[in-house]
């Protein structure tokens, strides 16, 4: 994964993301909205033969942007990680109540 | 978040996600399909062919059979050592030496011998060509793992879905029992007990709204709750489809990972243009 930056203000980013697409770009945008710091935040991929989003955060001030998407990012891996546990749990009890 | 499993056995999965959203579920389907790595035929050399079929076509046929996916011992060509030449470790070769001698015969997945024990068809009894008396059939195949993004047949899952968690609602006061919904309903979610209409299957409920539309009295509303999920993961057998949707929220929790690498090498990069 590369990052560019497009433009870059006090309180807004504008990034291109190489080697990614809808599958990531769409989960940190939808975590972006759960941080209250984040006034706005969006992605477009301009063509689907390109295929690099350009991903665009702007905040409010009180966080940079970059703190915004390093949160955003911790918590989709927290997620992740929380669904591989739950789901192994639900896996082992399945079998152990077939049995 | 809380997952409880409705179906399990050896190609299929079914279970329900509480509490996500529709981006962490979609990310995960995505993801299912298109990046969890399996094991395909990606390069045939034929030192003998003499079907009538062309060894394109072949080759083709091939590379969509199935194969048993061992993750834990091989590497994906672009992060293996070998550089992606092709090693051990990142590829398995198979082979196929085949005549028809007396009689016409069917040649099938069955009849590829692979250098690992491990790595063999899902299935034995796929046809791949019919040789007449005298053809001949000798190749070599090379097995890699890949993504299902580069090719559908790196892909380990067939049908791949989801669905909202159905949330059907019966204003009893409206409804004067008449039954058209349990007539229209193509899931037979509904059923008459003792003259009155009951939800019987919520789950399998595929949110048509037929019923909505039937009831004259408006009584039924179907809604779809969009915290929770209803997974239905169906692989082609390479690999359990327990083991796909684990893979899958690995992958995703590397992506993050990896893109909070990125997002510090960026900052660092300022830092020193700053200074």
């Amino acid at each position: 994964m590369r990052l560019k930056v497009i433009k870059r203000g006090p309180n807004d980013l504008e990034i291109e993301i190489e080697g990614e697409g809808h599958t990531f770009c769409n989960v940190l945008r939808k975590e972006l909205y759960e941080d209250k710091a984040v006034v706005y935040a969006g992605y477009t991929i301009d063509h689907p033969l390109v295929g690099i989003p350009r991903f665009y955060v702007r905040t409010d001030g009180s966080e940079s942007p970059e703190e915004a998407l390093l949160k955003a990012a911790q918590r989709i891996a927290e997620k992740a990680r929380e669904f591989r546990e739950q789901f192994k749990e639900a896996v082992r009890g399945y079998r152990e109540k077939r049995e | 978040m809380k997952v409880r499993i409705l179906e399990l056995d050896d190609l299929h999965i079914k279970f329900i996600l509480k509490g996500a959203n529709p981006a962490f579920a979609n990310a995960l389907r995505r993801i299912m399909i298109a990046e969890v790595p399996s094991m395909a035929i990606d390069e045939v050399v034929f030192l003998e062919n003499t079907s009538v079929l062309y060894d394109e076509i072949i080759a083709h046929r091939l590379a969509l059979i199935p194969l048993r996916t061992d993750l834990e011992s091989y590497n994906l060509p672009e992060e293996c050592q070998c550089g992606g030449t092709g090693c051990s470790l990142c590829q398995v070769r198979l082979f196929l030496d085949i005549e028809a001698v007396d009689e016409p015969i069917t040649v099938y997945s069955g009849h590829l011998k692979s250098e690992d024990p491990k790595v063999v068809p899902v299935k034995d009894n796929i046809p791949i060509v019919k040789l007449a008396r005298g053809q001949k059939l000798v190749l070599e195949a090379y097995a890699r793992l890949g993504r299902g993004k580069d090719h559908a047949k790196w892909s380990p899952v067939s049908a791949c879905a989801y669905k909202y968690k159905p949330i059907i609602k019966i204003n009893t006061e409206l409804c004067n029992n008449c039954g058209l919904c349990a007539e229209i309903c193509p899931k037979n979610v509904f059923e008459m007990v003792e003259g009155k209409i009951k939800v019987v299957n919520e789950l399998s409920c595929s949110l048509c709204r037929a019923c909505e539309k039937v009831c004259e009295k408006e009584a039924i509303r179907i809604l779809g709750d969009d915290t929770t999920f209803i997974f239905n993961v169906e692989t082609v057998g390479s690999l359990p489809p327990e083991k796909v949707v684990e893979e899958a929220s690995k992958i995703l929790e590397k992506k993050a990972l990896k893109f909070i690498d990125a997002l510090s090498s960026l900052t660092k990069e300022y830092k020193e243009g700053e200074s």
